[in-house]
């Protein structure tokens, strides 16, 4: 029987507070597209931070009201520090109960990785202890010469591709989560291989893909009309063979493309100041794009640390922050604005000034090409489903659009 | 639209607001410098205030200043008499020996101090209060306003209100901008720092206000004389982009960008502790314009609400 896939919108249906370790700044790789301009190997998390952290937030249930709680790992590549991310859960799991925590079973280990040392017994022996309670996804970019052409190990020498690497690990990792969304960075060069890229990835078994043009302005002439392109393609080779069914891939949404008000629409993108980051000094950060080694041009927003706690006044910002007050006019005024995103940290980072309230737009002409696609897709796939009298297939997707548009 | 240029003409010149200006070496704005930014506000149609050291200046100084429309800003320790007894503004950074200044009904005055020196200090500001028609009285370390000292605020503007009310009982409508200003207030009435006035400084560039100039943390110039005024994000400096600010009912409070970008690192983002601090300021006018009604009519038609709240962002957050 036909359906449409959508898209999983996360556990807890995003709602639940996540908590982010940087437990190292180090990697294995050095993607060229990576925004994490300040990588380096000695920036390691100790435990006595991690400990302190954790204390910190979980003696603090009334500052921490959410429901639920993703503790999530990053780097660098996370899997790095195995041995303290070990040590971490299994803390925060006996804490969590010791103080009869309202996290306490409504909580996940999250894990985006770049999957090199997943079948590690360390990492494996972690999985099988945490398995009920963890996500992880691993970023594979597709196809072997388009995840070559950034996704390359660090080091000297030759550039050296580590599709290899990472994809003898698909399998396992499908085993173990079969749900296993992959992440996927669209820079200039890689243009080209998007639609091969998608299709390669459900063709390793991957049912979600996750995709997104970088926010940083790297975009040149042309690339919205090669964008477009694929976007089209890649929507033909959906439709035409039935990928929908059982495949979703993000660049395609039905809420995607229409004006939006300034109230009834006016909500921030990003969960930025939703989130907590804490790295390796035991600063904590209103998401980890606002720490050093994040930031090309602008100071890192540091909102305390572990000893002295949360400073709220440097929080207010983001809990005040909404879309038209960060917004151009020609942002606001935009006929395809739904679905244009944004990263927090890079309208900071961005910005003519310290400010967050300035939203960097380099992925403009990126977006109304994606719209574009986008509405190709839906008109094809909406007439060919009426076609075969399976209207109640896509009126289950419609949406009332914006009324007043502002 | 701009309205104001304050220049600031030495290093050393007075603090007639919330930061503290600790450079102790004069450096004296530069004739040429001061002389195109006095010709550069008349082409603007800009009203001029200068902010004095507390020496006095040379000649050409005072034949410059002289040559065009301005207020004066100086502080009670000025060592130029005359300007002293003549300025605008007078400005107070101590209560020591207040009590023996000439005070008089033609000149403001404005009292910066922490807020445990101004109750210390409460009985010598209610005797200033006949002598006065309008006092500015400026709390240096709103950032620290928090717990049992918000009850003290509060407590203490009671006891002013009801000073307050003496006075007009007299028929002396002194303004105190902690309780008076609000009554007059229909709208937002900030300080509008880098939106309504810029500052020009001794090196010659413009800052939103003075404390971008003399706080090292958080200072940037918005431009100079010679490339011309650059203000990035102005739209930042307006009430229109700040979404606390916006919402908000305490029309009296300074919205101090300068604060608000050393608090929340945001120039359009208030700290909780001067949200608090406004309203304690904006419920005691409240109490004051209820007291100032049961000795006659006032204001008809003004009303002041009463709030469930005294931090905005709760209602934005609600």
């Amino acid at each position: 029987m036909d359906k449409i896939k959508k898209s999983d919108k996360g556990w807890k249906n995003g709602a639940a507070k996540s908590i982010t370790f940087i437990v190292t700044k180090d990697c294995q790789l050095a993607c060229k597209y990576c925004y994490l301009v300040g990588k380096n190997e000695e920036e390691r998390m100790s435990w006595d931070i991690a400990k302190k952290a954790i204390d910190y937030i979980l003696s603090r249930e009334t500052e921490f009201p959410e429901e639920s709680v993703i503790w999530d790992f990053i780097g660098g590549e996370p899997f790095l520090e195995i041995d303290l991310i070990d040590k971490i859960c299994d803390y925060i799991k006996k804490e969590m109960y010791r103080l009869n925590h309202h996290w306490f079973n409504s909580y996940r280990f999250s894990f985006s990785t770049n999957g090199i040392n997943y079948d590690t017994e360390k990492v494996q022996s972690f999985i099988n202890k945490n398995r009920n309670h963890l996500s992880v996804g691993i970023t594979i970019d597709g196809t072997k010469k388009k995840h070559d052409l950034n996704r390359i190990w660090k080091g000297s020498g030759p550039e050296k591709g580590s599709y290899a690497d990472v994809v003898r690990n698909i399998p396992l990792w499908l085993s173990q989560f079969p749900h296993g969304a992959t992440k996927v960075t669209i820079s200039s060069a890689d243009i080209p291989y998007i639609k091969e890229s998608v299709l390669h990835l459900y063709s390793l078994g991957i049912h979600e893909v996750n995709i997104n043009c970088v926010f940083e302005d790297v975009w040149h002439e042309g690339d919205d009309n090669l964008l477009e392109e694929q976007l089209i393609s890649l929507a033909d080779e959906i439709i035409e063979k039935r990928l929908y069914n059982d495949y979703a891939c993000s660049f395609f949404m039905e809420r995607l493309g229409k004006p939006l008000d300034c109230v009834k629409d006016n909500s921030n993108w990003c969960g930025a100041g939703k989130m907590l980051s804490i790295d390796a000094a035991g600063n904590f950060y209103p998401c980890t794009r606002f720490a050093q080694y994040s930031l090309r041009d602008k100071k890192a927003w540091i909102i305390g640390n572990v000893n002295d706690g949360i400073d709220y006044n440097k929080l207010r910002p983001f809990l005040t922050l909404d879309r038209c007050t960060q917004s151009t006019e020609e942002c606001i005024n935009c006929d395809v604005a739904e679905g244009c995103a944004w990263c927090q940290g890079e309208n900071y980072d961005a910005a003519d000034t310290p400010t967050i309230f300035q939203r960097a737009t380099a992925i403009c002409k990126m977006h109304k090409a994606r719209v574009r696609a986008n509405n190709y897709y839906w008109n094809k796939l909406f007439h060919q489903l009426e076609s075969e009298g399976k209207q109640e297939l896509y009126e289950t997707l419609s949406y009332k659009k914006t009324e007043e548009p502002c | 639209m701009l309205k104001y240029l304050i220049i600031q003409l030495d290093d050393t010149s007075t603090s007639f607001c919330h930061y503290n200006n600790d450079r102790m070496t004069g450096n004296l704005i530069p004739i040429e410098i001061l002389k195109e930014a006095i010709f550069w506000s008349m082409k603007e149609n800009l009203t001029i205030q200068f902010l004095y050291p507390d020496y006095e200046l040379p000649e050409e100084y005072k034949s410059a200043i002289a040559s065009t429309f301005h207020a004066d800003i100086v502080s009670s320790t000025c060592e130029d008499l005359p300007l002293r007894d003549n300025a605008d503004v007078v400005v107070f950074d101590t209560f020591d020996n207040i009590s023996d200044f000439q005070f008089n009904d033609k000149q403001s005055y404005a009292i910066r101090t922490m807020l445990s020196r101004l109750l210390k200090n409460a009985n010598m500001l209610h005797a200033i209060l006949p002598k006065v028609n309008r006092m500015n009285v400026i709390i240096t370390d709103i950032a620290s306003i928090k717990g049992e000292w918000e009850n003290k605020y509060a407590e203490f503007l009671e006891k002013l209100g009801n000073k307050v009310l003496e006075e007009y009982k007299k028929g002396h409508y002194l303004q105190i901008n902690l309780l008076t200003d609000r009554l007059l207030l229909d709208n937002m009435n900030n300080c509008n720092a880098g939106n309504e006035s810029i500052t020009i400084c001794p090196d010659g560039k413009f800052y939103a206000c003075p404390a971008f100039y003399s706080d090292k943390d958080v200072s940037y110039s918005i431009g100079d004389l010679a490339t011309g005024l650059n203000i990035k994000n102005p739209q930042l400096y307006k009430i229109s982009h700040a979404p606390i600010c916006r919402i908000c009912d305490a029309f009296q409070c300074k919205r101090c960008v300068w604060l608000n970008r050393k608090n929340t690192l945001e120039v359009n983002t208030p700290s909780h502790e001067q949200c608090v601090v406004s309203h304690i300021e904006r419920n005691a006018s409240r109490k004051l314009l209820s007291k100032l009604r049961e000795i006659g009519s006032f204001l008809p038609g003004k009303e002041i609400p009463q709030l469930d709240y005294v931090d905005p962002i709760e209602k934005l957050l609600s």
